[in-house]
């Protein structure tokens, strides 16, 4: 089997971006440009690269070439190797284009969003290592190598949440990111090391050794835990652990929203687009191991089930707390849980393809979405409550445009739009489900909600007339106050120039392009030319127009077409003809206000989380520290003592005693010297009178013994 | 012991004889030759070429000597004992030999004298008579090899004329010597009363009897004197501090190294074989008389009067004096062991200790060269003005006072493991090894007195002495600095050899 020259240098795609990183973290802080034209060069040549690795998978689609794999030793482990490598194949393929594609237009605006910002070199490199890291895990066909790159893409979302660390939300933003991503880690782990033990590789493929080729995985299919779960389910459960804390499903969507305290472009690529997508993709990755049945079990696989619970309820959940946010981002944040929610649900009732498609048309027009958020942002002078908006659609035209479309994909308008088919794809997945019609309903009312938050936060920021300058009235001020879970604006600003306005060329540029995509997208995906579904899947396919029409296609196309419209039209009816004031109420508020107010409160999942495990948390660590300073510390404090009494005593004993004792017997050793040398005298006859002495001395000893024996 | 060739009877061939002796032999011969060479051809030379020129024929006997028994290993018996070429006597040999050149080399540069032909002759002299003494097992020809071994040494320590400390020295070594030359030949005259032979087999085969006869409580004494005066042991040491501080310094190192190496291993012979059954007992609480309990008095006494005598000393040839006295007495508990490897373990010691020995007293000689005196002062500063030397002299001091990982250390752990081995005759001996391992911690105090004033006190006035020691005397001490340190390290190498030569048959 030939191997092509982009699957054998494959590697190079992640390592660019790492030494740009390297030289940038060499550079100094007033050698900007370098920077970020470094950053921006590998992440460009990386993105040639993963064309060109594209272009090679979709050559070799369907044939055996389709998935190519570089193995190669790390280190001696006992009696074998440890191995890393990397694969070439459809899935990988697509990832690499679409993380080349969004990275390098979001480091394009980066250059215009953070051009003020003193450690623009930092956020580069930041930005580089990041996407190092997430091509790693991509390209990685190992689940060590992908632990590895995930660790380090966990690290760079800490560090650029965290941007700003001078702001104590971002830092505590960024903490919470990490801790609570470290609790889906851990369980990832343990996965990881139960999957070892079991199938003794990490590696993915291996010419057929590998733990994802069909002999491991009939091998774990017979093996069955101590509580009855299959092994392999209950190590897939265990990895979509590490997957549910990336991507931010219940109950690890903590700290996605409050993640937004990063710079803009951060939430674009990480918090929305690629980073996150990292569980999706790594449950579209283990995926045999995920669709894995018990061996002689009809039922549908333990741990897709799961995945689909999992995903349906995330997908309601945050969209209906999407509802009742004012912060712009926190918005977008919301909706990425409740799309991350769908992309799970859509592998877990239909597959691969399913969830892969609505990840990569998601990636792009949210990225837009929040690219366009940060543009607002910026134009509103850090205005990030979508309250003090309105009327932008004046003043920044490009920007409402492209907003337009990533809002129009989002909420699944029919026909010209990316997120309308790979949505459509999922509730259709969903209503073939043979499980359970839950989810579909579930993904229904969350595409009806999604709508409507998406048209009310259009409401609030584009139509209407602008409110912006009322942040000047000290009531605002108060009102701002009082508002819960806004943030303080990312720079405090001095004055104030009431007009908002459009942003640079470089920032609505990336703009364009994503609108772009975000249209066409979808044509490559519909039911009549599946064509991203057949990529992936390892087969052709053709313009088949008789595929719309299809039982079912037909329906949950019309369903989701209704849904989204309804949601709308709901949405404008309620937001759109009287753009709201912002001392006004909101329209839900004022009919139903406690739901309002719990949904605002995000279900007080936050405070319940505080009170319990933070607050056991707490109450432990406090014990424990109660117990360290009064238990072990005294016990530490009583030895100290006793053992300085018996330093004590020890050295009176050895000051007046045993050396006293020691010193007067080193004299009288002296002393004794001193006698025996004087009798050495130098006389002769002396000696010789000794000489005799001792002959008479000896022999009467030994006669002396003769008598007595 | 199994005799390839039993020369017995009347008719034993010359030519044999000149064949077993050949090594003795040629050591005379290189006497003789650097006595001609020196008179008849170098008298007018500088005494620089003189003492290189004798000191090479020396070299060259020694080293064919050394050469003729590693090439041709014999084994005879002649006379019923009176010559014997064994395995054992020949590694003896060899040692001697290799002490013999090193003395030989240390006083290269030595400037005591200018009679460099007779100087070597004498110690090669002495060497061959020490080299009969380990290669016979009569009483007779033992005599006669202490006698000429010591009044080559009387004279060696005679030589430097110009002193006369040098002269006191030897008139007391020799007074002291023939007095107990005079009680030897009295207790062996007994000997052979007793026994009506010279041989050592016969006499102890003849003295075996249950209860010790005064007579031979007399000629064991009076034996055990003169070969204690040998081996310095108190109270027959007296003049071993007057000699070792008043005789040349290369001269002292002789007396020192190799003599001390044959007066051991011929006192383990007497005792061991000559007196045989008479070994007695010197358990704490089991004493019976005999030679064991005589010989671990000795033992005690010598390790007590050395190790505190020395701990006064100011000048370092005494110090190392009352430390050979020490070592002597340690050496003796080896005797006590004397069946088998405990007479292996007993040669280790006496010939790691020759050579550590050996290497001190050069390097006492380079300093005294350099600043006229032997005084624990003159050493300070020793290690900046001398580092080399001063190395050198901290390994053969450690080596001394016992401190892995040096060729002393293994030589005392090996010997007192041997004593207290179960089935050695120094079983009961307890109390003499702790007295032994108790007085070499006191040993130290006095050892590294000499090193803190090398390493620790300020030079005096640095600069006013030439600080360079002479190249061949830094090669010659480095080399023994090494063995001493290779010897420790790796012990097996010689302790195996021993061993294999002390193997029946």
């Amino acid at each position: 089997m030939m191997m092509d020259w982009t699957a054998r240098n494959l590697w190079l795609i992640p390592v660019l971006p790492l030494l740009a990183a390297g030289l940038s973290a060499l550079a100094r802080r007033r050698h900007r440009r370098f920077s970020a034209g470094l950053a921006i060069g590998s992440m460009a040549v990386a993105l040639l690269l993963a064309c060109a690795a594209f272009a090679t998978a979709v050559r070799h689609s369907g044939t055996e070439l389709s998935r190519q794999v570089v193995n190669f030793r790390w280190f001696e482990l006992g009696d074998g190797w440890v191995r890393l490598g990397w694969v070439l194949d459809p899935l990988t393929a697509m990832m690499l284009v679409m993380v080349c594609l969004v990275g390098l237009l979001i480091f394009i605006y980066s250059v215009g969003y953070m051009a003020h910002d003193e450690n623009f070199g930092r956020f580069f490199c930041f930005l580089s290592l990041f996407a190092s890291a997430m091509l790693g895990l991509v390209i990685a066909n190992s689940l060590l190598l992908f632990f590895i790159c995930w660790e380090v893409v966990g690290l760079t979302s800490y560090l650029l949440i965290g941007f700003w660390y001078h702001k104590p939300s971002a830092a505590a933003a960024a903490k919470k990111a990490f801790i609570t991503t470290r609790i889906g880690d851990l369980a990832f782990l343990i996965g990881i090391v139960w999957l070892y033990g079991q199938a003794g590789t990490l590696l993915f493929y291996d010419a057929g050794q590998g733990c994802l080729d069909k002999p491991a995985l009939a091998g774990l299919a017979t093996q069955i835990t101590s509580l009855g779960v299959v092994v392999p389910t209950a190590i897939a459960l265990l990895i979509f652990c590490g997957a549910v804390g990336k991507s931010g499903q219940l109950p690890l969507h903590v700290w996605l929203p409050d993640a937004m305290e990063g710079p803009t472009p951060v939430s674009a690529l990480i918090h929305a687009a690629t980073m996150v997508a990292a569980g999706v993709f790594l449950v579209a990755r283990v995926y045999p191991l995920m669709a894995l049945t018990p061996a002689g079990s009809h039922s549908g696989a333990a741990a897709l089930v799961v995945i689909a619970w999992v995903g349906a309820l995330t997908a309601v959940f945050a969209a209906s707390i999407a509802v009742a946010q004012t912060d712009i981002k926190r918005i977008l944040a919301y909706s990425t849980v409740s799309q991350l929610g769908f992309m799970m649900l859509g592998l877990g009732v239909g597959g691969v393809a399913v969830g892969m498609f609505h990840l990569i048309t998601h990636a792009f027009f949210k990225a837009l979405l929040f690219m366009g958020a940060g543009s607002v942002i910026h134009g509103c002078h850090e205005e990030q409550d979508v309250r003090r908006m309105g009327g932008l659609r004046k003043f920044m035209p490009v920007t409402f445009a492209t907003y337009a479309i990533g809002m129009m994909a989002l909420s699944g308008v029919p026909i010209f739009f990316s997120g309308f088919w790979s949505k459509d794809e999922i509730l259709h997945a969903a209503h073939a489900w043979s499980m359970s019609r839950w989810p579909f309903y579930l993904g229904v009312l969350g595409a009806l909600m999604t709508a409507f938050y998406m048209t009310r936060q259009m409401c609030f920021v584009f139509f209407g007339k602008c409110r912006l300058a009322l942040r000047q009235t000290p009531a605002s001020e108060q009102g701002s106050v009082a508002l819960p879970g806004i943030p303080a604006p990312e720079h405090p600003q001095v004055e104030h120039p009431a007009e908002p306005h459009e942003s640079p060329a470089l920032m609505t540029m990336p703009l364009a392009v994503l609108a772009f995509f975000t249209v066409t997208l979808g044509f490559l995906g519909t039911p009549a030319w599946p064509w991203v579904q057949s990529f992936l899947e390892g087969e052709h396919t053709a313009l088949n127009v008789a595929g719309l029409w299809r039982p079912g296609v037909l329906l949950v196309m019309l369903i989701s077409t209704v849904v989204a419209f309804t949601g709308i039209g709901l949405g404008y009816w309620l937001y759109g003809r009287d753009p709201l004031d912002l001392q006004q109420t909101d329209v839900l508020e004022r009919r139903w206000p406690n739901l309002f107010t719990l949904l605002r409160r995000k279900y007080y999942v936050d405070e319940i989380y505080e009170w319990t495990f933070v607050g056991l948390n707490a109450w432990w660590a406090t014990a424990c520290d109660w117990l360290d300073r009064w238990v072990w510390e005294g016990a530490v404090e009583l030895i100290a003592a006793l053992v300085v009494g018996i330093g004590w005593v020890d050295r009176v004993l050895d000051e007046q005693v045993v050396n006293r004792w020691f010193d007067e017997t080193c004299r009288s050793l002296s002393t004794s010297g001193g006698l025996l040398s004087r009798f050495q005298d130098g006389r002769v006859q002396k000696y010789l009178r000794v000489l005799g002495l001792a002959l008479v001395v000896l022999v009467l000893l030994l006669i002396w013994g003769c008598r007595a024996s | 012991m199994g005799y390839e060739r039993e020369a017995g009877g009347r008719g034993m061939s010359y030519l044999e004889l000149l064949n077993l002796a050949a090594p003795e032999a040629i050591i005379a011969l290189a006497a003789l030759a650097v006595l001609a060479a020196d008179m008849f051809a170098l008298r007018e030379l500088e005494l620089h070429f003189r003492l290189a020129i004798s000191a090479m024929i020396s070299c060259v006997g020694c080293v064919a000597a050394i050469g003729w028994m590693l090439a041709l290993p014999e084994h005879g018996n002649v006379m019923g004992g009176i010559f014997i070429v064994d395995p054992l006597g020949q590694l003896v040999k060899i040692g001697l030999l290799v002490l013999t050149l090193f003395t030989i080399l240390i006083s290269l540069e030595s400037n005591f004298t200018v009679h460099a032909g007779e100087y070597f002759a004498l110690v090669l002299l002495a060497t061959a008579g020490m080299m009969f003494l380990v290669s016979t097992a009569d009483v007779l020809m033992i005599f006669i090899s202490l006698e000429l071994t010591s009044l080559s040494l009387y004279m060696l320590t005679a030589f430097d004329k110009r002193d006369v400390q040098s002269a006191e020295a030897a008139l007391k070594y020799f007074l002291f010597g023939s007095m107990s030359a005079a009680f030897t030949l009295f207790g062996l005259s007994l000997l052979y009363g007793l026994s009506g032979s010279t041989s050592l087999e016969q006499i102890a085969a003849s003295i075996r009897g249950p209860r010790l006869d005064p007579l031979l409580v007399l000629a064991l004494v009076m034996t055990v004197i003169g070969l204690g005066f040998k081996v310095a042991a108190a109270p027959f040491h007296l003049w071993a501090p007057d000699v070792y501080q008043g005789a040349p310094a290369p001269s002292a190192a002789f007396i020192a190294s190799g003599s001390k190496v044959a007066g051991f291993f011929v006192l383990a012979r007497v005792m061991a074989t000559g007196f045989k059954g008479a070994e007695g007992s010197g358990a704490w609480h089991g004493y019976l008389p005999g030679w064991v309990p005589l010989l671990a008095v000795l033992a005690g006494l010598s390790m007590v009067v050395g190790n505190f005598a020395a701990l006064v000393q100011t000048s370092v040839r005494r110090l190392l004096a009352y430390s050979a006295i020490a070592h002597a007495g340690y050496m003796l508990i080896g005797v006590l062991a004397y069946g088998g490897s405990g007479l292996a373990s007993l040669l280790y010691y006496s010939l790691t200790y020759g050579l550590t020995t050996l290497g001190a007293f050069g390097v006492v000689a380079v300093v005294q060269q350099q600043t006229g005196g032997d005084r624990l002062s003159d050493f300070a500063g020793l290690s900046r003005r001398s580092p080399g030397l001063a190395i050198c002299m901290m390994i053969f001091i450690l080596s001394l006072a016992g401190i892995p990982p040096l060729a002393g250390f293994v030589g005392k752990f090996y010997m007192f493991s041997e004593v207290l081995r179960p089935g050695s005759p120094g079983m009961g001996l307890l109390w003499l090894v702790v007295l032994a391992i108790a007085l070499s911690a006191v040993s130290l105090y006095y050892y590294l007195q000499v090193l803190k004033q090398i390493f620790v006190a300020p030079s005096p006035g640095a600069g006013t002495w030439v600080s360079v020691a002479p190249v061949t005397q830094q090669v010659v001490l480095g080399a023994l600095a090494l063995a001493v340190l290779l010897l420790g390290c790796f012990p097996g190498w010689l302790v195996q050899r021993l061993a294999g030569a002390m193997a029946p048959g």
